[in-house]
């Protein structure tokens, strides 16, 4: 074995020496408390923290205000705090039903927060952690919690780049880290680490209802005890546990619909004749040269034009069209959106249990789409004896989606684009019933755009997948303070996707090849974690350590194939065809692909914590890893932090304004694995080659085996201050940070004499710094309450160094013909690069006058010389745009009345830009444009338009359309994201008639959304997660607006 | 204690220790780790080695860098089509006029090393595993064979180069090595070639069509001697392919290269590259692509047009076939008849003519060694040794098959000149021509006279940008 591989354990070891002798084998006795805590009013309390005092044995009050905690100090004292009421000691003396009534307007701040391995109470903390309660998870009515996260937390940016039912959202946390490698945090769900195994979002395969509360690890400190998967930050989600002495059921039910939030005003079939008819008079005059026996004039009638510039019949006289078929009433629709689960939880002191089944059903706003889940859980936890307790947790769920090509061109039926694109004078359905379309097309001159609704009603992408997380562990109490902890869980998936295209679909033709393509994959991820936790209180020292190994591995096989040379329709699956290949369709992509990767760590924390006002707190993974070359196997990742809580010092107690100041301090090594499998091993290509006159396999290598590919490694300091004054009814939370990730994954060329030119190493750097500041202030908080909660972040990004300073590295989302993108060394990543518009060109002589677009007239775009050259080619782009945004916010207020209460949740990002690649500004007269378009084009120096947009032409020799700043719009927005109304039932009235509580709610989600953007969304991005070529929109889903009314019901 | 603790618990686990849990293999890739292992594989890799000859840097399947640096850049043939700002690295070569990013001389760099790199896994790995001795030496000699032709290559191309002897695992691990002497290279391809003489079958079966003979091996080592001036060593050499009697020249001169010669009848052909049409990716394209530029004719017989017009015999090589020479046919066509029916007078080589096919995915394979060359060879190093009376003979053989008299060079220089005359016409559009005016030091007259800015330095070519870029102690040639 590695030597240093030991070494925590040494370290660790040692700590527990030195600790043992303190450790008094005292013989103490274990009891379970349990109560219940209300107001003033006797209203219960959700959320009261309870702890033993002296310790860090705690818990926190469920929605009922009720409690249950096993306690093995003696003489046990309780002490309950909660936010905005005076905490209380409480001596047990031997009671297990303790029911207190909290005072209200006091100090606060002692919350249990869910750190990896082990909670710690908030007060203690010395990194940047925050804490999102599940009940404000389950305030947004989404298929994910990570929609439901968006505007909650200061550092952690969340942008759906769909608005698909359970689309793809982008999570970050501090920004973007990677170039080559994931940036998606880690997920640990009920202590298991999961990974995005499946089809679609992993994260839709939870229940948000069944979330306890979700805790966002972001800096070094907090993010090192997971090591090589930390560099991301980390996303703990905990699940609803049951109470002893309180079982109770309850239904969560909620119901409404859904419509597309904002449409795109698109010309009408009149002025689309207008527009086609400019577009080919431009054309044409541009392209035809006058010669002494012919002077081209718009007046030519089509007989004399090129294909290009015909006018297409049915166009020829726009004041005979009226306003047409608006293609986007077309596709979308009033969609339901359901959510109803059971949930039920109780128990002994003995035995625990929380058990929920839920059902969730999202039509879709586009036609023929949407997500249905059906979710379980199981919770169960037991003392098995006096020092053993036991327990399993599982999270089973069925997802089935069905999806269509959203966004691309509609050259691949990208259904979106197909809308947009196909002029208005098309309707839907002609008289006869068939599908009125463009395809195949009329007349040459036509474009050819197949039918949205017939892309919708025939594609057919269905997906399914079935997931059992499951867990089970076992904790022996080897002294009272010492507990051993093993655990042993899975997550297992089960996909299956299919696609097919059938004969009557085809993009060109009245019928093309009908397609078949099958996925189906498995992935098994198993761990085992085994820890040792110890905590002590002496005089004015407390500690508390964790140390452990887990072992982790996970497998997949993928399947995926295609089948064409279908006879007929009638067999719509592979089966029906003749199977080609894997799943690229000229069949040449590998069929079958399994994975395997493992993971095997070494971790411990020790918190010091000396007079309540020192703090202290070391974290070390060890992590080994299949991905990792020979030798690099093994990466260590430390942290350490300081924590200093000024206001227990006595020169601040006579400052009683201020009820609580910390300052913290980290710095810590955390890694990135996200480095994909295999990549340290050489790998063999086919070099096939003809013997004996027949195709015969030879093989060569095709990628070095790099020993010592590792880990991309993220160093991160941060700063940071909690403050609570006037009595805590502001708290205050600011974090400075700086966080450099080296020794990135790259593909650097290397000589050829190694017989390749190619290999992955580890290089580069990336940072990201910024600041977030997280406000809680109370406003009111007698009978009419009022708390808001903002948020803000200001991240910076910049490519400190690639694999040489000139190096660029472009990119553009899929169907993106530009290489709209870059990545290059003192820039942002995925910066927009381009030509630069300087405007349009109000003459032609003022475009003679320009000289570098010889081919420019008035009416063109006109760019920047950037090489001053005297001629606009390739060499004239530069850095034109920046897909981060500045700063990015959430704003949420709630106001409460008595029984009513009123939640309202904004969210926004500001300064940055998207780069609209769609057909529908592209102005040249062929598809359908928006309306934004016809009334801003260039039309004569009198008419000049918005100076951005100039005049319609097709084939126009300057080429108008192609990329530049032109196409770059601000994405800046503030969204309303949620309103709801709420009223809850008097627990005595609640009573009467037979519960323990209820509630009924109204809710509206994205209700307004304020931006300058011309498209449906500016949280858009194509490119999904591909974030070196980020905020592309190229036609996608967009967002639903919602209107939801539920109850919530205990009995 | 602590080992013990871990080890308990990986145990538990199932799992051995944490090295293994830590090494996974793929399943479905092929891996360095999990091949070498057995004859098979060893089979496999050496079939990947001979599909190097297909790489872009050596003869591609018809636009291989050997193709341009051997034929365009000599008198032989030019670039037939318009100048355009797409067409400046070829050009380039056309023009004797190289920038040091050029692509054809870097993919040639790239081509001939990676092939080199594979001949060097292969011989790495061999002699730890056991099998079928005659099969190992068979696979241990085509290894040393390949290897020892790129080297050949490389050192005719570039000169000095960097000598490797065994597989680079490390992707730096060639970035400070620089160039070895001329000499050494040598010393490697001879011990190379000798080793491979001996151990390489006599007979190539038809199942094995396309790999390489010992009597390959020695018309290679018989073709370094020569360019290495060791005279008396390449005659003996040559010589023992001659006397062999395995080899010889085909009746007609045009049926060494046509399909309709089966590999059994064809024992002039020594090694070629092997070819294949059906849409396998494993067609060629030379006839098809050096057909004239941008032209569609019913005469060249094949479908997806138009030519490319790569390798346009010039005026001078078309002037060089004397009259009644039958391989004139059998090499050029010298007119076209267009869609429209008009004639065209733009020449283009039918040397590898096959009809009937779409355009790449031709049958024919294309030659690297064969038996007119040894009897030239053989003539050229007779000569060299001042035996002009007896190199007349093997030359005269050659001459007789193309239908043409005796020759009648008396002396030693006219003899030079008859064999470069019969070489160019002989071996013309085989990638011969430019290493053959560079070995008999005849490139800088010759170009000239065709009025080539021919000077010695360009003798050889320039180490490609991409690599001194990568290396710093990979030093240029002099003069560029």
């Amino acid at each position: 074995m590695n030597s240093s591989f030991t070494r925590i354990w040494k370290v660790g070891l040692l700590v527990l020496s030195l600790l043992f002798p303190f450790a008094p084998a005292w013989a103490q006795t274990k009891q379970t408390v349990s109560g219940t805590v209300a107001d003033a009013k006797n209203q219960p309390l959700p959320g009261v923290t309870v702890l033993v005092k002296n310790t860090t044995n705690g818990t926190s009050t469920g929605a009922d205000g009720t409690f249950t905690l096993t306690v093995t100090t003696d003489n046990p004292t309780l002490v309950l705090s909660y936010i905005g009421y005076k905490s209380q000691e409480v001596p047990v003396s031997g009671r297990s039903q303790i029911n207190v009534s909290m005072e209200g307007d006091e100090q606060a701040l002692k919350e249990v927060v869910v750190v990896g391995y082990g909670t710690q109470q908030k007060k203690d903390l010395t990194g940047a952690i925050a804490t999102v309660s599940g009940q404000d998870v389950a305030k947004v009515p989404v298929s994910g919690l990570d929609q439901a996260l968006q505007g909650q937390v200061a550092g952690l940016q969340i942008s759906s780049s769909s608005g698909a039912p359970g689309g793809n959202t982008n999570i970050l946390i501090r920004g973007v880290g990677s170039i080559s490698g994931g940036n998606e945090p880690l997920f640990v769900i009920d202590g298991f680490p999961v990974s995005g195994a499946g089809v679609g979002n992993p994260l839709n395969t939870i229940n948000p209802n069944d979330i306890e509360s979700i805790d966002v690890l972001k800096d070094a400190s907090a993010t090192a005890i997971y090591g090589s998967r930390g560099s991301n930050g980390v996303i703990i989600v905990t699940t609803k546990h049951g109470k002893a002495n309180q079982s109770h059921i309850q239904l969560d039910a909620y119901a409404g619909y859904q419509e597309i939030a904002k449409k795109i005003e698109m010309m009408n079939a009149q002025e689309f004749a207008q527009f086609t008819i400019d577009g080919r008079n431009n054309g044409y005059l541009d392209n035809t040269p006058t010669t002494p026996t012919f002077t081209p004039r718009i007046t030519d009638p089509n007989s004399v034009r090129p294909t290009n510039y015909r006018i297409p019949t049915a166009l020829l006289d726009p004041s005979s069209l009226g306003v047409g078929t608006d293609w986007q009433d077309a596709i979308f629709r009033k969609a339901r959106i359901q959510s109803y689960q059971v949930s039920a939880s109780g128990g002994s002191d003995n035995v625990r249990y929380a058990v929920s089944a839920g059902y969730f059903d999202q039509q879709g706003i586009l036609l023929n789409t949407g997500l249905k889940r059906y979710s379980f859980r199981a919770n169960v936890d037991a003392k098995a004896t006096k020092r053993l307790s036991v327990g399993i947790s599982l999270l089973p769920s069925y997802t089935s989606q069905d999806d269509l090509p959203f966004a691309g061109h509609y050259g691949s039926f990208g259904v979106i684009q197909a809308a947009l694109a196909q002029p208005p004078n098309v309707p839907v359905y002609n008289a006869d019933g068939s599908y009125g379309s463009t395809v195949p097309s009329p007349e040459a001159q036509s474009v050819s755009v197949q039918n949205a609704v017939k892309i919708a009603n025939e594609y057919k992408n269905p997906s399914t997948q079935f997931r059992l997380l499951g867990n089970t562990y076992a904790e022996y109490a080897i002294l009272p303070d010492l507990k051993f902890r093993t655990t042993f869980g899975a997550d297992l998936n089960f996909f299956r996707s299919q696609i097919w295209t059938p004969s009557t679909l085809s993009t060109s033709a009245a019928t093309g090849p009908a397609l078949a393509v099958a996925r189906r994959g498995e992935s098994i991820n198993w761990l085992n974690e085994n820890t040792l936790s110890y905590q002590k209180v002496l005089g004015q020292h407390a500690i508390n350590f964790v140390g452990g190994f887990t072992a982790q591995r996970e497998t997949s096989d993928a399947l995926a194939v295609t089948a064409n040379n279908f006879p007929d329709d009638l067999v719509p699956n592979i089966n029906g065809g003749t199977v080609v290949g894997g799943a690229n369709q000229g069949g040449n992509s590998p069929a079958e692909s399994y994975q395997d990767y493992t993971i095997l760590s070494l971790l411990a924390r020790a918190n010091y914590v000396f007079h309540e006002k020192y703090l202290l707190t070391g974290t070390i993974r060890r992590d080994g890893s299949s991905r990792f070359g020979d030798n690099n196997k093994w990466g260590t990742f430390p942290s350490a932090s300081v924590g200093w809580r000024v206001s227990d010092e006595a020169f601040m107690k006579s400052l009683r304004v201020v009820n609580d100041l910390k300052l913290r301090a980290s710095y810590g090594l955390t890694g990135n694995n996200a480095i994909g499998n295999y990549r340290a091993i050489g790998q063999l290509g086919n070099n096939n080659y003809i013997v004996g006159d027949a195709l015969t396999p030879g093989l060569g290598r095709s990628s070095f085996a790099n020993p010592t590919l590792g880990w991309e490694s993220m160093k991160q300091l941060d700063l940071g201050l909690d403050l609570a004054v006037l009595d805590s009814r502001l708290t205050f939370t600011a974090d400075v940070y700086d966080k450099r990730n080296t020794n990135m994954l790259f593909n650097i060329s290397v000589p050829g004499a190694t017989g390749l030119t190619n290999a992955i190493v580890n290089l580069g750097e990336v940072q990201n710094k910024g600041l977030e500041l997280a406000l809680t202030t109370r406003n009111f908080v007698g009978d009419f309450k009022w708390t808001t909660n903002a948020n803000i972040t200001f991240n910076r990004n910049k490519v400190l160094a690639m694999s040489t300073d000139a190096e660029q590295i472009f990119a553009s989302a899929n169907g993106q013909t530009a290489n709209s993108n870059v990545t290059m060394r003192g820039y942002p990543i995925g910066v927009f690069y381009g030509r630069r518009q300087l405007g349009i060109f109000q003459s032609d002589q003022e475009a003679v006058e320009y000289g570098a677009q010889p081919l420019a007239r008035a009416g063109d775009v006109k760019w920047k010389d950037i090489d001053g050259n005297g001629k606009i080619d390739d060499n004239d782009r530069e850095v034109i745009g920046n897909p981060m945004p500045k700063y990015f916010f959430g704003f949420n207020n709630t106001f409460a009345y008595k029984a009513f209460s009123l939640d309202i949740l904004t969210n926004g990002s500001v300064g940055y830009d998207i780069y609209n690649g769609m057909f529908a500004l592209n102005n040249s007269g062929v598809q359908n444009n928006t309306q934004y378009v016809y009334d801003n084009r260039w039309i004569s120096p009198s008419q000049p338009g918005d100076g951005r947009f100039g005049r319609t032409i097709r084939g126009g020799r300057n080429n108008n359309a192609q990329y530049s700043s032109q196409y770059l719009f601000d994405g800046s927005y503030l969204r309303i994201r949620t309103v709801t109304l709420a009223y809850t039932v008097p627990a005595a009235l609640a009573q009467r008639i037979g519960l323990q509580g209820a509630r009924i709610f109204a809710t509206g989600a994205n209700l307004y959304t304020f931006t300058k953007y011309q498209g449906y969304d500016p949280e858009v991005s194509t490119a999904g997660d591909n974030l070196l070529a980020p905020r592309s929109d190229f036609g996608t889903y967009p967002i639903a607006r919602s209107y939801t009314a539920g109850v919530s019901v205990s009995f | 204690m602590k080992k013990t603790l871990l080890s308990c618990a990986l145990l538990t686990l199932g799992l051995s220790s944490c090295k293994d849990f830590l090494t996974v293999v793929p399943q479905t890739e092929r891996t360095t780790a999990n091949f070498y292992n057995t004859a098979a594989d060893f089979n496999t890799a050496v079939v990947g080695t001979y599909a190097t000859f297909k790489h872009a840097g050596l003869y591609g399947n018809g636009a291989g860098s050997l193709i341009w640096l051997g034929e365009v850049a000599s008198d032989n043939t030019e670039y037939g089509t318009p100048r355009t700002t797409t067409s400046v690295a070829a050009y380039e070569i056309d023009d004797l006029n190289y920038s040091l990013a050029n692509t054809y001389f870097r993919d040639a760099w790239l081509g001939h090393y990676q092939g080199i790199a594979r001949a060097n896994a292969i011989l790495d790995h061999l002699p730890a595993v056991s099998f079928d001795a005659a099969l190992k030496g068979q696979y241990e000699g085509e290894a040393r064979f390949l290897r020892a032709m790129f080297y050949f290559n490389l050192v005719r191309l570039f000169g000095p180069v960097q000598l490797l002897t065994t597989e680079i695992n490390d992707p730096y691990g060639t970035a400070s090595i620089g160039r070895s002497p001329v000499n050494e290279v040598y010393t490697l391809i001879e011990s190379d070639l000798q080793a491979a003489e001996n151990t390489l079958p006599a007979t190539i079966t038809a199942a094995n069509q396309g790999r390489a003979s010992k009597w390959a091996a020695k018309a290679l080592l018989g073709k370094v001697y020569l360019t290495e001036q060791k005279y008396a060593l390449a005659g003996a050499k040559l010589k023992e392919i001659v006397d062999a009697n395995v080899n010889s020249l085909m009746p007609n001169y045009a049926d060494a290269f046509l399909l309709t010669t089966s590999f059994a009848n064809n024992r002039e052909v020594m090694l070629a590259v092997q070819y294949k049409g059906g849409q396998i990716g494993q067609g060629g394209n030379f006839y098809t692509q050096w057909t004239p530029f941008a032209a569609n004719s019913p005469d060249f017989g094949f479908t997806n047009g138009p030519g490319d017009g790569v390798n346009r015999p010039t005026t001078s090589l078309i002037a060089a076939y004397p009259i009644g020479d039958a391989r004139k046919a059998a090499s050029i066509a010298l007119s076209y008849t267009n869609t429209s029916g008009v004639v065209v007078a733009e020449p283009y080589p039918v040397k590898f003519r096959q009809t009937g096919i779409i355009k790449g995915e031709s049958d024919v394979d294309y030659p690297v060694l064969r038996y007119a060359d040894v009897l030239l060879m053989y003539a050229e190093s007779l000569n060299e040794q001042g035996q002009t009376t007896a190199a007349a003979a093997p030359l005269n053989q050659v001459r007789t098959r193309a239908r043409l008299a005796n020759t009648t060079a008396a002396t030693q220089t006219d003899m030079r000149l008859a064999l470069e005359q019969e070489r160019r016409v002989e071996l013309a559009f085989e990638s011969q021509r430019w290493f053959d005016l560079v070995r008999t030091n005849r490139f800088v007259p010759v170009m000239t006279a065709v009025g080539k800015p021919a000077q010695t330095f360009k003798m050889l070519y320039p180490i490609p940008q991409r690599e001194t870029d990568l290396n710093k102690n990979l030093t240029q040639n002099p003069g560029y």
